[in-house]
């Protein structure tokens, strides 16, 4: 008889170590941003020093929902080599979405204040219109569309912002990877699908108030006596947790073989398909899911914005997610948030005014017109000279630890 | 030995050039079969077909015992009915490591969430391990496949094709830019697969097929010249015509 190894001793290089152990980037991102959110509280006018503006408060918890958006992009282009141009329409939806409760809740709210001092109660069909007519007057209408229907169930509108940008993602890439449009041709269909979206949006008879779009969403309805330092402080936390959430469910699903899978069909997708996987599969989940995550994160986004309008789906938002993506470094998810933070913040400084201009004697630079001439150059730099981006310069941190 | 895969009067065109014309040729499990031909006698395009990859013009392509007429199939499902393909520049995934290659090339569940659920058994890393003993690449499990030399980006990928666990293998030039000792392995290894595999090999290398002494098929502008043993077909007089005269 000869002595049997068992398999698991012969074994033990491939002993599985933990999720967090294979990726320390992970831990190091969450502790960084729950720093970050602990400081802004105590910073904060609502909760706290009152050093950081209420305004800053919401520029801070609307740059988290970009960075939440740019990770989704980095999956989607950085690992899956799809470069969609398309992404902010999905940030859009879920925005609308959301805004539709909002405008509706508070309207309706008003609404009964107002009809309710009278003697006779109003009936349900009163009250409708009158919202109605007050949302709608603007562009001159006075009935409920049917897209609002449901405006006035919450319930309802949250699972809109997962549905809608989900279900347009699912039905926009099926037919464009089911025959295999790739590369700068996907690129474009992209972008024609969120051009179209928005010319569509801006038409008064879409139901969605035209040019004019959703307003005075930072009114939260049930909670108008709440002042806004406080109702900041909840959506910037809202939005930190959701960066959190999003950071570990992508930095999970590109971590092991799925991630591998889709890096691989970034590289060589035919040879992917003759190992037997169905590549239009992952395209369609990676697709969908990263839509999922920009509708998300565009509902918590502009409830601090406050408006809304068709304008901020424009193909030049979804470009501009992709300077982020390249400046922060593709392919690597603290880049992204990186990139969508600098870049973000940068641009609010210097369009801002917050920038001094700068008098070169014969010239003078304006920050607000030259913004994108810099924003261009240091793209057009980045690409040439630092492929890897900002988050790239993490790789010479790592390499000198033994 | 029965008929593993049988292709018919299969004939495809480009652009009016008859890349494959009107090609039958069978091949059997286990079987070892090498195919030979001039630059151009369609032998890449003849794998083309079968993987899936091209739609001839006519003809049939059947496989296995129930004659599943695989024209009717993606790439994908082509490659998860057992039939593996080896290319003959060598395309390994470089930016991953030799073990996520192999892991990705192990027969597995395929679809989207079954992958995203997946988790190495125990089983899966020791057979990772063997395929790695396999082809040579014990030592370089965690390097990246980017900085493997040549001749192991080759054997990386027939790891890869063995890890499938495939019913046919399609191995296009599996020997070039090898050293005289590499390719005597790889001539080991593809033997040892074909015991109980169908292996078909696509070689220039007459040495190499020497060795791997099996049934030669000539292809010439699409179509069968000569099949038999190697013997047998260098002389064959239009074989000899094909790659010497003219």
């Amino acid at each position: 008889m000869s002595l049997d190894i068992p398999r698991s001793t012969a074994a033990p290089a491939a002993k599985p170590r933990s999720f967090l152990h294979e990726n320390p980037s992970v831990l190091w991102f969450m502790g960084l941003l729950g720093v970050f959110t602990v400081a802004v509280t105590v910073l904060s006018e609502g909760f706290g020093l009152g050093l950081i503006s209420t305004n800053l408060v919401k520029i801070l918890g609307m740059t988290l929902c970009l960075c939440l958006i740019a990770i989704a992009m980095d999956v989607v282009w950085g690992y899956c080599g799809i470069l969609s141009l398309g992404h902010f329409a999905f940030f859009g939806l879920g925005g609308y979405a959301i805004g539709m409760w909002l405008m509706y809740a508070r309207t309706e709210i008003v609404i009964r204040d107002s009809l309710g001092r009278g003697t006779i109660p109003p009936t349900e069909l009163e009250v409708s219109e009158a919202v109605a007519a007050q949302i709608f007057g603007v562009v001159g209408s006075s009935e409920l569309p049917l897209i609002w229907t449901f405006a006035g169930s919450l319930p309802f509108q949250l699972a809109m912002v997962v549905l809608v940008p989900g279900l347009l993602a699912l039905v926009f890439g099926w037919l464009a990877f089911r025959s295999r449009v790739t590369g700068v041709y996907l690129s474009i269909l992209t972008q024609a699908m969120t051009l179209a979206l928005s010319l569509y949006l801006f038409q008064n008879d879409t139901g969605l108030r035209g040019n004019n779009g959703l307003s005075g969403l930072q009114n939260i309805p049930g909670f108008q006596h709440v002042p806004q330092s406080i109702i900041s402080m909840w959506f910037f936390w809202a939005s930190a947790f959701a960066l959190g959430a999003g950071y570990l469910l992508f930095a999970w699903v590109v971590s092991g073989k799925f991630g591998s899978v889709i890096r691989a069909i970034r590289d060589n997708e035919a040879r992917v398909r003759f190992l037997g996987y169905n590549v239009e599969g992952y395209k369609l989940f990676v697709f969908t899911i990263t839509a999922v995550i920009s509708g998300i994160a565009g509902a918590l986004y502009y409830p601090q914005a406050g408006i809304i309008n068709p304008a901020e789906i424009a193909p030049i938002a979804s470009i501009y997610l992709a300077v982020w993506v390249a400046i922060g470094g593709r392919g690597r998810l603290y880049g992204a948030v990186i990139g969508a933070a600098f870049v973000s913040l940068l641009s609010s400084w210097l369009t801002g005014g917050g920038a001094p201009n700068v008098d070169l004697g014969l010239f003078r630079i304006v920050w607000t017109d030259w913004w994108l001439v810099l924003l261009g150059l240091g793209f057009v730099a980045v690409t040439l000279f630092f492929p890897k981006g900002i988050g790239g310069l993490f790789d010479y941190l790592v390499r000198k630890k033994p | 030995m029965s008929t593993l895969l049988e292709v018919s009067g299969v004939s495809v065109t480009f652009d009016g050039f008859r890349a494959i014309n009107n090609l039958s040729i069978a091949i059997g499990e286990p079987e070892l079969r090498a195919v030979i031909g001039p630059n151009g006698a369609g032998k890449t395009t003849f794998m083309d077909i079968v993987t899936g990859k091209t739609r001839p013009d006519e003809g049939r392509v059947l496989w296995g015992e129930r004659s599943v007429d695989l024209l009717k199939y993606s790439e994908s499902q082509i490659a998860k009915m057992g039939i593996g393909r080896k290319f003959q520049k060598p395309t390994v995934f470089e930016d991953q490591s030799v073990r996520d290659n192999l892991a990705m090339a192990l027969k597995n569940r395929r679809g989207p969430f079954s992958v995203l659920m997946w988790k190495a058994t125990a089983q899966d890393a020791a057979r990772i391990i063997e395929l790695a003993e396999e082809v040579g690449l014990s030592e370089r499990l965690d390097d990246s496949a980017g900085i493997l030399s040549h001749g192991q980006k080759q054997w990386l990928e027939i790891g890869m094709l063995l890890a499938q666990d495939p019913r046919l293998l399609l191995v296009d030039e599996p020997a070039a830019g090898m050293t005289p000792a590499e390719r005597e392995h790889t001539t080991d290894l593809l033997k040892r697969a074909a015991q109980s595999r169908a292996v078909m090999v696509i070689e220039h290398d007459m040495e190499f097929i020497r060795r791997l002494d099996c049934r030669v098929t000539v292809l010439h502008e699409g179509a069968v010249l000569a099949e038999g043993s190697l013997d047998h077909v260098t002389r064959n007089q239009q074989v000899i015509d094909v790659y010497l005269g003219r």
